[in-house]
């Protein structure tokens, strides 16, 4: 199993600056969050789509698709039941609501997605560099990286866990849901149980590299601002400028 | 060789701060010197691993508790010294591979020790080359950790110590979780360091057989050292390290108890042990041999109706990877299998075929006559039990009791029926009496015990084990594979994942050796063994005393077999 979301490819997209796809990341969200109209929430997706595309990220959205997907869904179904509007369809569903649901859950959508195609082409080194480029103390950028880091590991452990309660007879198909609820302890406890084991045996390992030897430490990864990244950083830079003009000042 | 002090331990004890009864160490006293080679052995909770920690400091800073005496690693006064700046003289590579590595790619892994010291940038890549040269994992150089095969991965992690230049290297028990591939990885480096003169080399094992290699053996045992010196003086030893609960070579152990040889004249390696053979005059009764041919046969003919009937299976993954190509195998009532192999030949893929949790992706896997396609994984659970390797990956009960009930809770039998059954497994066990206790404090022998009672609850025709005997010491590989003989003896048919080739040549009836897939060798277990050039195709190599019978031209399959065969003296 893929432990890392992190996808090992030589394109435009990772070569730019983790800095820079911050930003990106930063316009999309400020853009998704400011906006409710339909049409701009669908260009930014087509933007953000093909700015996926260019680092061949996209087939990492495969693994998230069912989360995706059910975001999308519960939004639609939601809204549609509790946000009133006109015209009335059906009960309480009105042709408001639904089209308040689907743009609601595009906006998750779409930062979780550009959230994926930052993690996708950006090594976890290369997160917690940048983030120390940009003044974020060195210990606070690698926990960063590391609960980043963790997120694959657990998900891994849990699969085994899975399967050695499954042989035991353990059937999470079945039941309501506080029944069901109740049969996720056995697959819980081990869980949290190996990661306290593993992440005791990581903090002895990173001391015994000499982790916390001195305040400044070299880099082997290095990165910088190119012609590349000035394009996008200006690009990303007027997405924003302009849609905080069109937000709050006209 | 100088004989500069490298390491200083002066009456060192140490008792961790949730540590009920006795010490972790207790007045250790020990000295090692510049370039020395010195290997550690005792069982568990003898202290070794407190030992290794106490060296970088870990032990006291990390691990907090009572801690009394002095040790000086290079000078430094360990106490009083942060590990961040002890790590600069001593290395330390622990068991677990996979929470030592945390870095995209291997080069970073490697760069993260140096990077931390400082190390300019252009100095730091030569020292990667370097270490790809020394850990030998060329054409690796920009693979994530977590792709690679556990072998490579601990290469990995030794590799990103060594890239420190420390001049003292620890490894505590590095190869405990490899296969045998695996393992000739981890000793080609441990040599290759011990070459480089001045290189200080600790090693925490278990495995005796390749401790010939140092220049220094120590025995511990409850905290304390027990003895400390050549490592052939101290592998004649043969009662004391049974005693402690180390295993003791068998050619030794065979020499010992047949011919009482004297401890200066033990032989300890095959070739050594066929030449004194020899001097003795010995020889291998051909009757006693045909008589344990014999009862070998007449097991197969006891052996009950087929079980796990496999045909043509294949399995290809998800992302494409062919794991098995084409499997036929079958296992009858009452057999006990092992199944041999490398890590990635496909053995755990074969298994999870057997309780349903894998489909084949070709052919079909048929249990006790029922295709495991058009039945589930709760059904077929029924009849053939999964113990995992890690037992901490499936104990999640505040109580022993109701880690046991819980197979048979979920499959619907009454209060009476549980009780019985838990009564029944835990007994099976020997951990009877035990129900009210918390299995997460109990030791890691024990928690394996529990996880077999806890699926021996189901009652299983057949119960699959997946390296039962991984990270337990010797009495504790002893205990269990005792308690999986009587289990078989009991009526339970066995297939068993292992690397620990004693075990399968003292305990198994039958051997499948798995490689890329494929089935390459299949039969009674003294038959494959007595393959030592086609086995060593498969990285296997047998037991030492199945190896001297072979070259003296009759398989036995254990110290006692070969004292039933000799003749003369």
């Amino acid at each position: 199993m893929e432990m890392f979301l992190y996808l090992d490819n030589d394109t435009f997209l990772h070569r730019l600056d983790p800095r820079t796809k911050m930003l990106v990341m930063l316009a999309t969200f400020v853009v998704a969050l400011m906006f409710y109209s339909l049409n701009t929430l669908l260009i930014l997706s087509a933007v953000v789509l093909i700015y996926g595309l260019v680092g061949k990220t996209l087939s990492n959205l495969k693994r998230i698709r069912f989360i995706l997907l059910m975001i999308f869904l519960f939004s639609v179904v939601l809204w549609s039941l509790t946000y009133g509007g006109e015209p009335k369809l059906l009960g309480p569903i009105s042709l408001e609501g639904i089209l308040y649901g689907i743009v609601i859950g595009i906006k998750f959508d779409i930062m979780i997605i550009a959230g994926m195609i930052f993690l996708s082409s950006t090594k976890v080194e290369e997160i917690s560099l940048g983030l120390v480029k940009i003044k974020v103390p060195y210990r606070g950028a690698f926990a960063f990286a590391t609960a980043i880091r963790m997120v694959p590991m657990i998900v891994a452990t849990s699969y085994t866990i899975s399967q050695a309660q499954r042989s035991r007879g353990l059937d999470l198909d079945s039941g309501n849901l506080v029944e069901r609820a109740k049969k996720y302890i056995p697959l819980l406890i081990p869980t949290i149980i190996s990661v306290i084991r593993g992440t005791n045996v990581f903090a002895m390992a990173l001391e015994s590299k000499g982790f916390g030897y001195s305040e400044d430490r070299t880099n082997y990864l290095q990165i910088s601002i190119k012609k590349g990244d000035l394009l996008v950083i200006f690009m990303a830079l007027v997405v924003i400028a302009i849609s905080v003009y069109y937000r709050f000042i006209i | 060789m100088s004989k500069e002090n490298m390491i200083e331990l002066r009456n060192l004890s140490f008792q961790y701060k949730d540590q009920k009864d006795g010490k972790a160490l207790e007045k250790v006293n020990l000295t090692i010197s510049k370039g020395e080679f010195v290997l550690v052995m005792g069982p568990s909770g003898a202290g070794k691993s407190t030992m290794a920690k106490c060296l970088n400091g870990l032990v006291p800073h990390f691990n907090r508790g009572e801690y009394s005496g002095e040790v000086i690693v290079n000078g430094f006064v360990v106490k009083d010294t942060p590990v961040s700046t002890m790590a600069k003289e001593i290395g330390l590579v622990f068991q677990d591979f996979e929470s030592q590595l945390f870095s995209t790619n291997t080069k970073l892994e490697i760069a993260f020790g140096p990077e931390n010291f400082q190390v300019p940038r252009d100095e730091i890549h030569s020292r990667i080359l370097e270490m790809f040269d020394l850990v030998d994992l060329h054409g690796m150089e920009n693979r994530q950790p977590s792709t690679l095969s556990g072998g490579q991965k601990q290469r990995l992690a030794i590799g990103s110590i060594l890239s420190t230049y420390p001049k003292i290297v620890c490894m505590d028990e590095p190869t405990t979780d490899l296969d045998p591939l695996g393992k000739i990885g981890i000793f080609n480096i441990a040599n290759k360091l011990h070459a480089a003169e001045d290189v200080t080399l600790i090693i925490i094992e278990h495995e005796t057989e390749e401790s010939l290699n140092a220049d220094r053996l120590i025995l511990m045992q409850e905290g304390k050292i027990i003895l400390d010196g050549k490592p052939s003086d101290v592998l004649r030893e043969v009662e004391l390290m049974a005693d402690l609960g180390i295993m003791p070579l068998q050619i030794p152990k065979y020499f010992l108890e047949n011919f009482g040889t004297s401890k200066t004249e033990l032989p300890l390696m095959p070739e050594e042990g066929i030449a004194k053979f020899k001097e003795l005059g010995a020889s291998l009764d051909e009757q006693q041999h045909q008589s344990l041919i014999q009862m070998d046969m007449d097991r197969e003919k006891a052996y009950g109706d087929v079980l796990i009937e496999v045909s043509g299976l294949e399995h290809i993954y998800p992302n494409g990877n062919k794991a098995l190509a084409g499997i036929d195998f079958s296992v009858r009532d009452g057999e006990f299998v092992a199944l041999l192999g490398h890590n990635g030949s496909g053995k755990t893929t074969m298994v999870k075929h057997f309780n349903g949790l894998l489909m084949p992706t070709a052919g079909k896997v048929m249990v006790k006559g029922q295709n495991t396609k058009e039945t589930s994984i709760f059904e077929v659970g029924q009849h053939v039990g999964y113990v995992f390797q890690n037992p901490d990956h499936q104990i999640f009960s505040d109580t022993v009791y109701e880690e046991v009930a819980f197979s048979p809770k979920i499959r619907g039998c009454d209060q009476e029926e549980i009780d019985i059954r838990v009564k029944e497994a835990l007994a099976a066990v020997g951990m009877s009496g035990t129900e009210e206790e918390d299995p997460f404090s109990m030791t890691k022998g024990e928690r394996q015990r529990i996880a077999v009672a806890s699926v021996l609850s189901a009652r299983p025709d057949v119960i699959i084990l997946d390296e039962p005997t991984t990270g337990l010491d010797y009495r504790e590989q002893r205990q269990m594979m005792e308690l999986v003989k009587k289990l078989n003896r009991n009526g339970h048919t066995i297939i068993m994942i292992t690397h620990t080739m004693w075990v399968v040549s003292e305990y198994a009836h039958k051997v499948a050796v798995i490689k890329d897939g494929k089935m390459m060798m299949y039969g009674t277990t003294r038959e494959v063994f007595s393959h030592d050039e086609e086995l060593a195709k498969s990285f296997l190599k047998t037991p030492d005393i199945v190896h001297m019978s072979n070259l003296l031209g009759k398989t036995v399959l254990s110290v006692d077999e070969l004292k039933q065969c000799t003749k003369g003296v």
